[in-house]
């Protein structure tokens, strides 16, 4: 498994578009929007619209890793990767943890970067620093979960991307990343709160704030922890059937 | 050193392979040949362990058996050096520390890319890439080395030394298992071989026993009235790029023929030559079918 992760990861690092999309692009619309959103407003009201965007912007752009999982897991079944490995003694499952794993470093890596990047440029303040760094992790579960499911469950790179966007961008929008949930009309408040974008959101703000308690904590991890889960059994159902397809 | 018994194969309801039994002795090289779409690959894929929902039985008769699995596909991480993917797949192995280096090393060496070990894969050519396609499956000194079509689309110089290389496992005593429809690589390479199609084989067995036994030898001819009247009776006459062809079980005396008739007619054929007979007509005499692609 550890020569899968290392292979990934070094792979992984080299890919430029992968920096674009986990770093690049995210600091661009994090400055874009707040740069729109605070034109004209007064102090309190930019300081409020920082504190919405940067954890906003960085728990919507975390879900497009599932892009990059999406095609390295494709790649590796039409390259005959997935059924040159089967031929070794290495174990299946060993092969979906061991190209699982770098995907964690990497979210991990984007989230600590995205929010001093914040915390350099804006100020924005990180009150509960460790409740902060738990709940990172369970993000970056949960969407390294989710990925996951989607890379072994698709069989195209075209239907991962657009997957992809239609959780990461329909997450954004219901969720309250691009805008306060409470101006949202009830039904789409409702739909709000199943969605782990919102909780995420919500811990993230009050993490930064330090206002966030015990409770509030464990119960947006549970349920971070639950979408991860959801999407690790879903992957784990679906890895046979890729498996098949991928050895021809 | 591996018996295959009563393989059946099936893609939904499509049969891939149908009742195919093989026994490979130890130290061969075995040649699996037909078109595409024939089986071999599935088969190779049996045989490797990569396919493991089959009815049938593969049994090893190598106690300490390392298989070394050359798929058909160029099987690498090409983002990363050729050194990085020796070094992944000797892991896989179970190779680790001053072991795999000093093998990656030798594995470098062997597939003459030593200069090139710590560049990227995507500058390499066609050829390149195939050699260390090979690489990547001999990390761990298999005895047992199984290539699908390995000189698919490269140049004439690496397909030389692919086949260089595969002498230098002949001589260390590896089993081969060739797949190929290019049957002069067979011809070439192989000691024995099976012939599959539509998911069956056909016919197996040494090459040469093959050859004598299924392949009629031809004579071909070429030259202004050089061919005797009676010549027919020796075997079938078609016409063949301005000469003829001969198709006969006694070919010395279709040439003895000739040759008395140009004598005494004074007369000298610019082409008379015993056209040898190959694997492909083989193939063609047995399935009725040539080969595609």
């Amino acid at each position: 498994m550890n020569a899968i992760t290392k292979l990934e990861m070094k792979k992984n690092l080299q890919d430029r578009g992968l920096i674009f999309w986990t770093l690049i692009l995210p600091i661009v619309f994090t400055v874009l929007f707040i740069a729109v959103f605070t034109s004209g407003t007064g102090e309190t009201e930019s300081r409020q619209v920082v504190l919405s965007i940067v954890p906003g912007y960085t728990i919507m752009f975390v879900f497009f890793i599932m892009i990059s999982m999406t095609e390295s897991f494709i790649k590796d079944g039409n390259t005959g990767m997935v059924a040159r490995v089967a031929s070794t003694p290495s174990q299946p499952y060993l092969f979906l943890l061991g190209k699982w794993l770098p995907y964690m470093y990497i979210v991990m890596m984007q989230i600590v970067i995205l929010l001093l990047f914040g915390k350099v440029v804006y100020d924005i303040p990180l009150e509960q620093p460790v409740y902060l760094l738990i709940l990172s992790v369970f993000l970056t579960f949960m969407v390294t979960g989710l990925g996951l499911a989607l890379a072994v469950a698709v069989k195209t790179n075209n239907m991962g991307i657009a997957l992809t966007q239609v959780i990461a961008l329909g997450g954004a929008v219901l969720g309250g990343l691009w805008m306060p949930v409470d101006m949202m009309p009830d039904i789409l408040q409702t739909i709000s709160a199943l969605l782990p974008q919102y909780w995420a959101h919500q811990a993230f703000q009050d993490a930064m704030a330090g206002t966030i308690g015990y409770a509030d904590l464990l119960q947006t991890s549970l349920i971070l922890l639950g979408f991860g889960l959801a999407g690790f059994i879903l992957a784990l159902l679906c890895y046979p059937n890729f498996l098949k397809r991928a050895k021809g | 050193m591996l018996t295959i018994n009563n393989i059946d194969k099936y893609y939904a309801d499509d049969q891939a392979l149908s009742n195919v039994s093989l026994n490979i002795p130890a130290g061969t090289c075995y040649g699996l040949v037909g078109p595409n779409g024939a089986g071999k690959s599935t088969l190779i894929k049996i045989i490797a362990s990569v396919i493991k929902d089959f009815d049938g039985e593969v049994h090893f008769s190598h106690n300490k058996l390392r298989i070394g699995y050359v798929p058909q596909e160029i099987a690498l991480e090409e983002t990363v050096s050729a050194r990085d993917n020796l070094n992944f797949f000797g892991k896989l192995y179970g190779l680790l520390g001053t072991a795999l280096k000093r093998r990656t090393d030798e594995v470098l060496s062997e597939v003459g890319l030593t200069e090139r070990g710590k560049d990227k894969v995507q500058t390499f050519s066609g050829g390149m890439k195939r050699r260390l396609n090979i690489g990547c499956a001999i990390m761990h000194k298999p005895n047992l080395i199984i290539m699908d079509e390995p000189t698919v689309g490269i140049d004439p110089q690496s397909r030389r030394y692919i086949f260089q290389m595969i002498e230098q496992f002949k001589q260390g005593g590896r089993t081969i298992i060739y797949a190929s429809h290019y049957m002069e690589e067979i011809e070439q390479l192989c000691n024995e071989a099976a012939f599959m199609d539509q998911g069956k084989i056909v016919k197996n067995g040494s090459i040469d026993r093959l050859l004598q036994k299924h392949a009629v030898p031809s004579v071909y001819v070429k030259g202004e009235n050089c061919l005797p009247e009676g010549i027919g009776q020796c075997g079938s006459v078609m016409n063949m790029s301005g000469g003829h062809l001969i198709t006969t079980n006694d070919p010395l005396e279709a040439m003895e023929n000739i040759l008395t008739f140009c004598r005494k007619s004074n007369l000298e054929p610019d082409r008379l030559e015993l056209v040898k007979p190959r694997l492909e007509d083989v193939f063609f005499s047995l399935t009725g079918s040539q080969l595609r692609d």
